[in-house]
């Protein structure tokens, strides 16, 4: 990144504050500075402690210069109306996630409400995180009369053990989650996930509308040159680079490291069968790759995906631009605005 | 509701394009009679009246819930006529026993005079008001923008206490409020004399229902005249504030109000392809790479040219969603005030034409003599500390400019009459 010129600091100095030219170098302009800053400020009004103000606004401001994520610090990030606890050790929310999620939930609702079934929709969210796309998904939900039954799946306890809390913490916004939504801790790569899933946590032979994720998805090579500094850090490895999933068994896929995540879940999606797929990728190559090798399901498990759509960083809200483009001959729809960031899948054909 | 029939050619005030007669804002703050109604308001109070007579008998036999709507709705004109016809028949007997030979039949008249004469005169103008239709926005929540005029910092301060004084009013009287936006410009640090922030935009919403007419009459330019905290010499400055009232959508949007915004009748509708949408941060990786705290959006309404800006919240959603909603609030005030134009058009060949501008001031604190003046309602209060505060006294000045937006409505009114008037007769001796 270039260095900033000194007359920013100076500046950030005299027409912000004093403090400000500790976050400058990693907020990089005054506008994103002042922001911080006041959102640190409301954070320490906000919340009363014996420390001094002033003092704590200071070692904020300390520790963000040191690369903290601001989302660690202030221990939320909104997501839609949600406010999602974050903690070290789980990863923060994005915008991007926040965005598709909203357009997801839109396709939910329009499709929900022109199908006349009464029992509730089932989403599966594996990798959940902080559960903050199936708390989303939920919330958007109340106000439609549609029913959902949400399942999130993470490995780490720590992630299950905060996805609980953001449960009760958003609570008055989604008064129906706590009968409808379940965290469960489990290892998506274990041989006997789905027939656990099915025989503990589902409903008999319940069928899946949605299966949405947001795995790991970085390469090791891109995680030590493409990440920003504050990330690689700060935030678990665990959720952002596949390398913890055994080498004998990320063999057996055949496919780029940064990529076995999809090769499972979407061996997963085959034995489960949702009628939509929802998965978060890194980018517009990865995007493809993964769309291929949902093609290749076709021909090795019969599995026909009728619609395949790319969904670009801002998709929701965002006019169609009726962007298209063609993968092994079939037309896949391109939607937002950004890089590629979702591939959809449906067996519907909505 | 909101889709206005043409008939409602109401005048209502708002600075952006005010037009009142200089004459008339004298005239009016003072003004306790309404002159002689014109026969065709008198005309449209008797068909009313009639009207309701016909609903009470209907409804004695037989009790129906939109009859009885209709009813209430014209009730107030149909009592404020009877009052009126009442006075009107007293004053005409009083004036045939003025002309009795009988000296004390003449006295007693006489005495009897002044009293009918003010009973006319009171029931005249309820009965205008009466007829004055209610404003389109009457019933909905509002927006308070608040926006520094131009020049120094001094404005920018003072735009954040008036900012503080409608948010501490709400407080005083009850009333819900919300903070929009709070943008301060670049030079936080400073402090104005009073301790305030320099303001560079905000937005209070008042959420409960009428609060768009309880506002309305704020709109226009504030002007403040005090000695700056930066001031070495003790000099007195003039600076100015513009504060805008746009209706608002309720909160929790019914269907009702969602259906507004997708009806292209509505002043709330906004083909959502007439909007450009800008991200203002860098462009770059995104997705788990980065964790990205920049939240701000731009929207750009291409028609009219109008952007909103929004980055107080840390989510890009709740940004996107106040800038959404304060861009329909403005196009929706743009369109009224643009029908409103056209009235004002045909009005202006019977109210004369000294205009007000948008830039005309309507309001005056003035610190050194703890006074607050309103130069519409022509009304000077003191207690400045308690108008800054939100307090009792702010509550009478904004009373004040109430009764000053009614008498100018029924002004108009009467003014849109006679108009149409004076149109028809054209009309006939054209043929
Ligand atoms: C990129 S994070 C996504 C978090 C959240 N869904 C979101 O969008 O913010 C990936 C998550 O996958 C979890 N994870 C990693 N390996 C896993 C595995 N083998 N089985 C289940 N979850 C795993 C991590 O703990 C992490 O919470």
């Amino acid at each position: 990144m270039p260095r900033l010129p000194p007359s920013i600091f100076w500046r950030a100095r005299r027409e912000i504050s004093p403090v400000a030219s500790l976050l400058l170098p990693v907020c990089r302009t005054l506008q994103s500075t002042a922001n911080e800053l006041r959102w640190i400020r409301d954070h320490v009004h906000r919340t009363p402690s014996v420390i001094p103000a002033g003092i704590r606004i200071w070692q904020l401001c300390e520790e963000r210069s040191r690369g903290v994520p601001l989302q660690y610090l202030l221990k939320t990030q909104p997501f839609g109306p949600l406010e999602i606890l974050c903690r070290k050790g789980v990863l923060i929310p994005r915008q991007e996630t926040e965005s598709y999620t909203f357009h997801l939930s839109s396709i939910l609702s329009s499709s929900s409400s022109s199908s006349s079934s009464s029992s509730p929709l089932t989403i599966l969210d594996l990798c959940t995180g902080t559960g903050c796309i199936p708390l989303l998904l939920l919330c958007c939900s109340q106000k439609s009369s549609s029913h959902f039954s949400c399942t999130g799946i993470d490995i780490s306890a720590r992630a299950i053990s905060l996805a609980k809390q953001n449960l009760s913490h958003n609570l008055a916004l989604i008064p129906s989650a706590s009968s409808s939504i379940q965290f469960i801790r489990g290892d998506i790569f274990s041989t006997k996930f789905t027939s656990e899933i099915y025989a503990q946590h589902l409903p008999d032979a319940a069928e899946i509308d949605v299966l949405t994720a947001n795995p790991p998805y970085i390469s090791p090579s891109d995680f030590r040159s493409q990440t920003a500094r504050s990330v690689r850090h700060y935030e678990p490895r665990l959720a952002l680079v596949p390398d913890s999933v055994p080498s004998e068994v990320s063999k057996k896929y055949g496919c780029r490291e940064e990529d076995v995540f999809y090769a499972r879940i979407l061996e997963i999606a085959g034995d489960l069968k949702p009628k939509r797929v929802v998965l978060e990728v890194a980018g517009w190559e990865q995007a493809v790759r993964v769309v291929e090798m949902a093609q290749a399901q076709r021909d090795t498990r019969g599995t026909d995906y009728k619609v395949i759509e790319i969904w670009r960083d801002d998709v929701h809200g965002v006019r169609d631009a009726g962007e298209s483009t063609e993968i092994w001959g079939q037309r896949i729809r391109v939607k937002g605005e950004g890089d590629g960031r979702v591939v959809y899948l449906s067996r519907l054909l909505d | 509701m909101l889709a206005v029939p043409g008939v409602y050619r109401t005048c209502t005030w708002s600075l952006r394009r005010a037009g009142f007669p200089s004459s008339f804002l004298r005239r009016s703050s003072t003004a306790k009679h309404v002159s002689a109604l014109p026969p065709k308001l008198l005309e449209r109070a008797r068909i009313l009246s009639a009207e309701h007579d016909q609903l009470s008998a209907k409804l004695a036999d037989d009790f129906d819930a939109k009859t009885a709507e209709r009813a209430g709705e014209i009730f107030r004109v149909a009592a404020a006529f009877k009052q009126y016809e009442k006075a009107k028949a007293a004053l005409s007997e009083l004036e045939s026993l003025l002309k009795s030979n009988d000296a004390e039949m003449r006295e007693l008249a006489q005495e009897d005079l002044n009293d009918t004469n003010t009973q006319l005169s009171d029931s005249s103008r309820e009965l205008s008001v009466a007829l004055t239709p209610k404003h389109p926005f009457a019933d909905m929540p509002c927006l308070i923008e608040v926006v520094p005029g131009p020049g120094g910092t001094e404005g920018r301060f003072f735009a954040d206490t008036v900012f503080k004084m409608y948010q501490a009013y709400c407080e005083n009287k009850g009333f819900r409020s919300r903070v929009v936006k709070y943008e301060s410009s670049d030079s936080i640090g400073a402090k104005g004399s009073e301790g305030e922030i320099a303001l560079q935009e905000a937005v209070l919403e008042v959420l409960d229902e009428g609060s768009y007419a309880h506002f309305r009459g704020e709109a226009g330019m504030h002007r403040v005249q005090r000695v700056p905290a930066t001031e070495t010499k003790g000099r007195t400055h003039t600076s100015a504030v513009a504060v805008w009232v746009l209706p608002s959508f309720p909160e929790n949007s019914t269907s009702s109000s969602a259906s507004e915004w997708d009806n292209p009748e509505s002043d709330f509708y906004i083909d959502p392809t007439d909007v450009k949408s800008e991200k203002m941060r860098a462009s770059g990786a995104g997705g788990q790479h980065v964790n990205k705290t920049e939240s701000a959006i731009r929207l750009t309404h291409i028609p009219t040219g109008i952007t909103v800006s929004m980055q107080d919240s840390r989510s890009q959603h709740t940004n996107r969603e106040s800038a959404w909603k304060v861009l329909r609030s403005r196009i929706a005030q743009k369109r009224r005030e643009e029908r409103e134009e056209v009235a004002r058009n045909l009005r202006s060949s019977v109210l004369a034409q000294s205009q007000l501008t948008r830039g005309d001031k309507i309001r005056t604190y003035n610190y050194g003599q703890d006074r607050c003046t309103d130069h519409r309602a022509g009304v000077d209060f003191h207690n400045l500390p308690d108008v800054l505060r939100g307090g009792p006294t702010l509550g009478k000045v904004m009373e004040a400019v109430h009764t000053y937006l009614a008498e100018s409505d029924i002004q108009a009114l009467i003014a849109d009459e006679a108009a149409a008037a004076i149109a028809s007769t054209k009309a006939k001796n054209g043929k």
